[in-house]
């Protein structure tokens, strides 16, 4: 009697896990469903005027957090140690992320960012931008360099990072307050990222937070505004 | 050449399958934030204590609200917070890992974590110190959710407890950044005053970030929410103050441009969602219209007065709004004569009412799904605004809409008074979509475990 009770028990879960799965799929599917607008950074103008730079606040939001990261190279460092002396840019991202208004959006407007500054060499060299990956397992060094080939082409500083593990990555994901959902098989082994909010972050030369962007502010021009902004409190 | 390069490579990843959250919410919340776009595992009732029943303690309420589960419309986690602040309004930060509540009273901010077990909100922490970082600020009211950061804005001060307030910006943490004074006439911080008031009010925050615009309410001060409603309504000087104003906003820099008349006191904020539907409605509560803020041919953002809400001469009290997903709707909720009105807002600038229904002898807060299928509706306004005798009818209600019939049917209601649990106030939804499928599947196994 025990026995049975236990697997009608177990039959009843597993059945329910398999509902509760099956609706979570649906209701994710929904979502993407949801989204499908191109977002503002893929237009090139921003909709409205911007402020002059220097006439506006950036409040310290707080400490940028620091993490140890793996370099295209395969060279282990910190994420300070990259940021020394910069204003940067820095977004999560991973390889094979295919979001149009995700990864690809964050990626195309740092692409846009060094285009536009490539005539102003000394502004581009006083910034650093950063992709850092989400996913440790696939992406390797090795991809995050195929990743950035190209991409970076002008005197910009434009590091592709990624971890030696999650025990690494999830630090600094926290310390970033950057979610990020994965899949996992049904025996529980990591199946890879399935989605996430886009966050890019501003970051001054002390290693403050001064910015944080989503989907809806990320534009090429807003972000140089801000950059310039910082550039002249520094002045 | 490299511009093709990228492009290219980029046509390529685009074609494969994946996505990031969404950047909006149920109908009313910030746009920044992921949203439930399906059915909603939980909703998260911010409640006051009342003397005399229970823990008399402010709590958060989860109830289940998912069809599908054995514990369907029941109330399945109890947190109280240890005494009475006038709970009132709570929001969600972007990520939705957090709920922020407010207490009116004793300006304390609550923040539940609710995404580690959705079914089982924790208390995260605690901000004591309010009104001493923000130079001031009394009143937590509205907790919007900007990237990486919360808006919460106040309805008073400590100066005089009157309704001169301000925004306070805090990093998701729960760290103080800054605070942003709302316009007066004798220091209008750089804003146009259009009409002729510049009272320096607050209520609710909403933005169109496409626009670059945020907007502000104004309602009243702390010497008012906390005075007993008959005594206020009996007391002329009292009754002068009251907001008569909405502020726009420049978004990025947080500074005013401009301040609008729009007297009686606007309360909610709603924006519409459509990616050319540049306005907002707002409700005013003394006055019981439906004002649109709009921005005209010129680019500039004006006030309209748009419909009447009931007959204004009976103070029907417009209090909650909630616009439709697809800006063809608008609910009105009126507090003193407890009804849902439903106003076909196609047009936004003649807004027809096609429904209404008595919900209860009294109501406040209403939350749509975003579908539009389900609307929750609850009862408390302030602990001494609420009516009293057997008028002081406390729930939490689930309603169906039938958009082709233009029907609400009542599907359950739970009593906050039996259940001992106190006055029903602000309700957000939680579910488990948004969270990793790993720790989802562990929280539904320790679920069914449990039952």
């Amino acid at each position: 009697m025990k026995n049975f009770l236990k697997i009608t028990i177990t039959i009843v879960l597993i059945s329910n896990l398999v509902f509760a799965s099956k609706d979570l799929e649906q209701e994710r599917n929904l979502i993407k469903e949801e989204r499908n607008n191109l977002a503002l950074g893929w237009r090139d103008n921003l909709g409205y005027e911007l402020p002059l730079p220097g006439t506006y606040s950036l409040y310290n939001i707080r400490e940028a957090g620091d993490g140890k990261i793996v370099e295209e190279n395969g060279k282990n460092n910190s994420l300070h140690k990259l940021m020394d002396g910069k204003i940067t840019l820095m977004s999560f991202i991973y390889s094979n992320c295919t979001d149009t208004n995700g990864c690809p959006l964050a990626t195309s407007v740092f692409f846009k960012i060094q285009e536009k500054l490539k005539e102003n060499p000394k502004m581009l060299s006083k910034i650093k931008m950063i992709s850092l990956s989400f996913d440790p397992f696939y992406d390797t060094p090795e991809i995050m360099k195929l990743y950035g080939k190209d991409l970076s082409y002008v005197k910009a500083d434009w590091d592709f990072l990624t971890t030696n593990s999650l025990d690494s990555l999830e630090p600094i994901l926290e310390s970033y307050d950057q979610p990020v959902i994965r899949k996992y098989n049904n025996d529980g082994s990591y199946a890879g990222v399935e989605s996430h909010l886009l966050r890019v972050f501003l970051i001054d030369d002390k290693k403050l937070i001064r910015n944080v962007y989503n989907v809806d502010f990320l534009h090429p021009d807003l972000l140089i505004n801000d950059i310039k902004t910082l550039l002249l409190g520094n002045e | 050449m490299h511009l093709r390069k990228f492009g290219i490579s980029l046509f390529g990843v685009m074609m494969l399958a994946a996505s990031s959250f969404t950047v909006a919410d149920e109908t009313c919340m910030s746009p920044y934030m992921a949203k439930i776009v399906g059915q909603e595992d939980y909703v998260y009732v911010w409640t006051l204590g009342v003397e005399g029943l229970g823990d008399e303690q402010d709590k958060l309420v989860t109830i289940d609200v998912n069809p599908k589960s054995k514990t369907y419309a029941k109330v399945v986690s109890v947190l109280s917070v240890g005494g009475r602040n006038e709970a009132h309004h709570s929001g969600l930060s972007d990520d939705r890992h957090y709920l922020w509540a407010g207490g009116l009273d004793s300006n304390k901010i609550f923040i539940f974590d609710v995404h580690t077990d959705p079914r089982k909100p924790t208390l995260h922490k605690v901000i004591t110190d309010f009104v001493e970082k923000t130079g001031g600020v009394v009143g937590p009211h509205t907790f919007y959710a900007l990237p990486g950061r919360i808006m919460v804005s106040g309805l008073s001060n400590n100066k005089d407890n009157g309704g001169r307030t301000a925004l306070a910006e805090y990093n998701s943490k729960g760290e103080f950044i800054a605070t942003h004074w709302l316009p007066t006439d004798s220091d209008l911080r750089g804003a146009k005053k259009e009409g002729k008031y510049a009272d320096g009010y607050g209520y609710d925050v909403r933005v169109q970030p496409r626009r670059n615009v945020m907007l502000t309410s104004s309602f009243t001060g702390w010497s008012n929410y906390m005075m007993d409603f008959g005594q206020m309504l009996q007391d002329g000087e009292a009754m002068k103050r009251f907001g008569n104003t909405m502020v726009v906003w420049d978004l990025h820099t947080r500074k005013p441009k401009k301040v609008i008349d729009v007297p009686g006191a606007p309360l909610e904020i709603r924006c519409a969602w459509g990616a050319n539907n540049n306005y907002c409605f707002t409700t005013t509560a003394l006055t019981s219209k439906i004002w649109l803020i709009y921005e005209d041919d010129n680019g500039e953002w004006q006030g309209k007065a748009v419909a009447d809400i009931g007959d204004a001469s009976k103070v029907p009290l417009p209090v909650d709004i909630s616009i439709t997903a697809d800006d063809q709707g608008l609910w009105v909720d009126t507090f003193m004569d407890g009804k849902a009105r439903y106003f076909d807002i196609s047009d936004p600038f003649n807004p027809v009412q096609k429904y209404e229904e008595t919900i209860g002898s009294q109501v406040n807060m209403i939350s749509q799904s975003w579908d539009g299928k389900r609307a929750y509706f609850s009862t408390s306004l302030l602990g001494n605004w609420d009516k009293t005798g057997e008028a002081d009818e406390q729930w939490v209600k689930l309603y169906e809409w039938d958009e082709e019939s233009l029907e609400l049917s009542h599907k359950w209601t739970i009593d906050f008074y039996k259940e001992k649990l106190g006055r029903a106030h602000q309700m957000r939804f939680g579910a488990y979509s948004l969270y990793s499928s790993k720790s989802e599947n562990n929280k539904k196994e320790v679920t069914l475990l449990d039952k």
